[in-house]
């Protein structure tokens, strides 16, 4: 901890004292000379606040394993949860009907569960039914206060306790990060950790490492001028952090897969990231441009890679990814990947990306998946890439948080290996992996813009594209609905109606009176209907935007704050989830 | 086995040298006093559990130095408390005017939502009383949140205030999680099942 703060520092010759240190320097006749604005703190200050700091990290090491039991706990309950449709329990499993137990909807999860494994949470304000929880979504509440994450809105750092299995997951949360300066271009762990394939894995690398030497490939291309910068790195046979830089050259074009030359073994890689700087992008000053690689902006993946040739698979496992960006604005993400393989031809192998589970409320997600790639022929390999996309999940659409290639040329007749690629930005693959999500519900371009002069949020509902067809002639007949909540002015607004039209373009601009201040805490909910005459308007889709959104909803929302009086345009898409009135 | 609790709440004491925060802390999680000045280093906390409506409440209560040059130490812990509580020595008119200074800090440095709660410590020294009850009461109002005057030395309302705070801050907390919302985004996957209605008579007309 540095306790000498350039605010306490006596370099700094003179910061102008409070009243009350003049009211105290008065009572002791000392004048301005005296008494200098901050002193340094004294080493026996030092071991004083020290021991303090120490008696604090005890009590939340203790506090992490309490959060990890309960963490467990959930998820255990989680794991025995059986989950087999609308008709049965939820928990139990057990079908409901007259001689089974009466069906309950979850407050908050929204699935059936019957009343012996739901609890009911007496609301206290009259105007609300009972509201009944099944005991995952009470105990997931329970953990939100009992960890604090109600209050830090997120989840704090957990360790689960260690018992013989399934201990690792959070354990490396709470270790130190790696050191950055060795992040780049590619690292070959050899971890220690006990994972089932690793006994495997650490063989490779040790036989790796007892190899003369093998060269590690990391291309990066900046995006910032048209030049690709390809640099080839070697990785000393003895130490796996000891990384110099070999060659740089330049290069107009991005090549995926490039063969080495004799003595590479394997670990071909290739990844794509972007400068946030583009000054040095074509000078050819090495130092430099070592000096921006260190920080990578999007963060790392872990993969294991096993080709088998016997079956003609490809089985890749994902294993973690790190220093994520952040995507809410308590600075988390909900990660998950989406994975392909690209043919030489540029196209995707598999019609449909495969997919892992989404971890939650984490900027370093333990996945620990392998998926499995089927009819994969030994020709192909050479010039296929397998390409990882990570997006963030959230219902009202998957934002972008890195990519990872890796050039499948060196995984043919080699040993299942791991690989740390760090990710780059966003490209055509995957716009389209995000694209494919489960968007039926169409999309709408919003407008959004804070109005100094009117103190109002202004909005523009521009047009909708692909809408659902509610009514039996193909068609719906939709208008949108908005509103802000919670609202003291209580506004609500429609757009006219589109009949019989599936891209409306409506071009229409409504007003909010809101504070600054209280559109940080409010949020614009967005409805899209079909106008139906003789009976109800049916839902087609809906979006919030507000400071609880994500990614691409967040920002716009921010910018809109923070840059007033431009409109700021973006599209959405539309969930199919009604938000609450 | 440590003792088990339901919640920590996490506590902070705030306000200017030698108002008396380190013995309100004192009294309250030792009840004890001392009357020997020793000013406070930085930072300290202690630790004391309570039971409010059955729930066990570990409570850790950060004492701050009140002294400047101490400044950058225990802004830094204000971010990750919950609950804070704002001194001032009723027989030292100064230190209740920068209450005020006090106030800015937290809304400077602390997380938006935090709990806060005046107190007006030294009460038993009614001779010597420079700000008056009624001018602690006025400011808390001001500031819309609750005040109380307390003697860490003949033990008045130090207990309450805790007690008081630590209800505010779970009073909060139940209403954030107990009302009609759930966790955001937490631990916790939304069930998206596409609503499509089902075909009635009505939707055949080509009309609607």
């Amino acid at each position: 901890m540095d306790f000498q703060s350039s605010k306490e520092s006596p370099s700094n010759k003179f910061v102008c004292p409070s009243d009350r240190q003049l009211a105290l320097r008065a009572k002791l006749h000392t004048g301005w000379s005296t008494g200098k604005p901050g002193s340094p703190l004294r080493p026996e200050e030092q071991a004083v606040i020290l021991s303090v700091i120490r008696r604090n990290e005890a009590l939340e090491t203790a506090e992490r394993l309490r959060v990890g039991r309960l963490v467990e706990r959930l998820e255990k309950l989680k794991h025995r949860a059986a989950e087999c449709g609308s008709h049965c329990c939820r928990l139990c499993g057990q079908t409901f009907g007259l001689l089974g137990p009466s069906k309950l909807i979850c407050g908050d999860c929204q699935k059936a569960v019957c009343s012996k494994c739901s609890i009911d949470i007496n609301v206290k304000s009259p105007k609300h039914k009972e509201v009944w929880l099944c005991k995952i979504c009470s105990e997931t509440r329970e953990i939100w206060k009992k960890s604090g994450a109600w209050f830090f809105k997120g989840l704090p750092r957990y360790e689960i306790p260690i018992k013989s299995s399934s201990t690792r997951n959070s354990l490396r949360e709470s270790k130190s990060r790696p050191i950055k300066t060795t992040k780049l271009g590619m690292q070959i762990e050899e971890s220690s950790s006990d994972e089932d394939n690793d006994t495997v894995d650490r063989q490779t690398v040790g036989g790796m490492k007892r190899e003369e030497s093998f060269r590690l490939k990391a291309m990066g291309s900046f995006r910032s001028f048209s030049n690709s910068i390809f640099f080839n790195r070697q990785i000393s046979s003895g130490d796996v952090n000891q990384q110099d830089w070999d060659t740089m050259s330049t290069s107009s074009a991005l090549g995926y897969c490039r063969r080495e030359s004799a003595n590479t073994r394997r670990g071909s890689v290739s990844s794509t990231w972007s400068m946030s700087e583009s000054s040095s992008a074509n000078s050819s000053n090495m130092n430099q441009i070592a000096q921006q690689c260190r920080e990578p902006l999007l963060g790392w993946i872990e993969l294991s890679l096993n080709y088998s040739e016997m079956d003609h698979t490809l089985e890749c496992s994902v294993l973690r990814a790190r220093d994520l960006p952040a995507m809410d604005s308590a600075g988390l993400a909900d990660p998950f990947c989406k994975l392909n393989i690209i043919t030489p031809e540029g196209t995707t192998k598999q019609l449909k990306w495969i997919r892992t589970k989404t971890v939650h409320k984490t900027r370093n997600p333990e996945f620990n998946e392998t998926m499995t790639f089927i009819g994969v022929e030994p020709e192909e390999l050479g010039n296929s890439v397998l390409y990882v996309v990570i997006l963030d999940d959230d219902k009202y659409g998957h934002d972008f948080l890195g990519t990872a290639k890796v050039a499948l040329s060196t995984v043919y007749s080699t040993r299942p290996y791991r690989l740390s690629v760090p990710l780059g930005t966003e490209d055509q693959y995957s716009i389209e992996a995000g694209s494919s999500g489960p968007w039926p519900r169409g999309q709408i371009l919003v407008a959004l813009s804070y109005n100094t002069k009117k103190r109002s949020l202004i909005v523009q509902i521009k047009r909708c594209i692909n809408l659902v067809p509610m009514d039996s002639n193909g068609s719906s007949d939709p208008f949108v609905k908005l509103h802000l909540k919670p609202d003291s002015h209580k506004k609500k607004y429609k757009t006219s109606t589109k009949w019989r039209n599936l891209n409306p373009v409506y071009n229409e601009e409504f007003n909010f009176e809101a504070r600054p201040n209280d559109l940080d805490k409010q949020s614009l909910i967005l409805t899209v209907w079909d106008k139906d005459i003789g009976k109800s308007n049916d839902f087609l889709g809906s979006l919030v935007l507000g400071h609880n959104s994500k990614g691409r909803r967040l920002k716009q929302w921010n910018d809109c704050l923070r840059l007033p009086d431009h409109f700021h345009e973006q599209w959405h898409c539309l969930s199919n989830e009604q938000p609450p009135h | 086995m440590a003792k088990t609790y339901d919640y920590l709440f996490k506590l902070l004491l705030i306000g200017d040298s030698g108002v008396g925060k380190t013995c309100i802390l004192f009294r309250f999680s030792e009840d004890a006093f001392n009357t020997t000045f020793i000013s406070t280093i930085g930072i300290d906390f202690k630790i004391r559990t309570i039971e409010l409506d059955g729930k066990k409440i570990k409570l850790q209560i950060w004492d701050t130095a009140g002294q400047e040059r101490f400044r950058t130490i225990t802004t830094a812990y204000y971010r990750g408390a919950m609950g804070i509580m704002l001194v001032y020595d009723i027989t030292q008119e100064k230190s209740f005017e920068n209450i005020k200074n006090w106030i800015r800090n937290i809304e400077e440095n602390a997380s938006a939502d935090v709990e806060k709660m005046l107190l007006g410590n030294k009460c038993e020294l009614n001779d010597k009383r420079q700000v008056s009850r009624e001018r602690g009461e006025q400011l808390a109002v001001e500031y819309g949140i609750k005040f109380m005057e307390t003697s860490a030395k003949a033990s008045i309302n130090v207990e309450e205030a805790f007690l008081t705070l630590a209800s505010d801050i779970k009073a909060k907390m139940e209403k954030r999680l107990e009302a009609n919302n759930p966790p955001k985004g937490g631990h916790q996957l939304k069930a998206i099942e596409p609503t499509r209605k089902s075909d009635s008579w009505l939707s055949r007309c080509s009309l609607l």
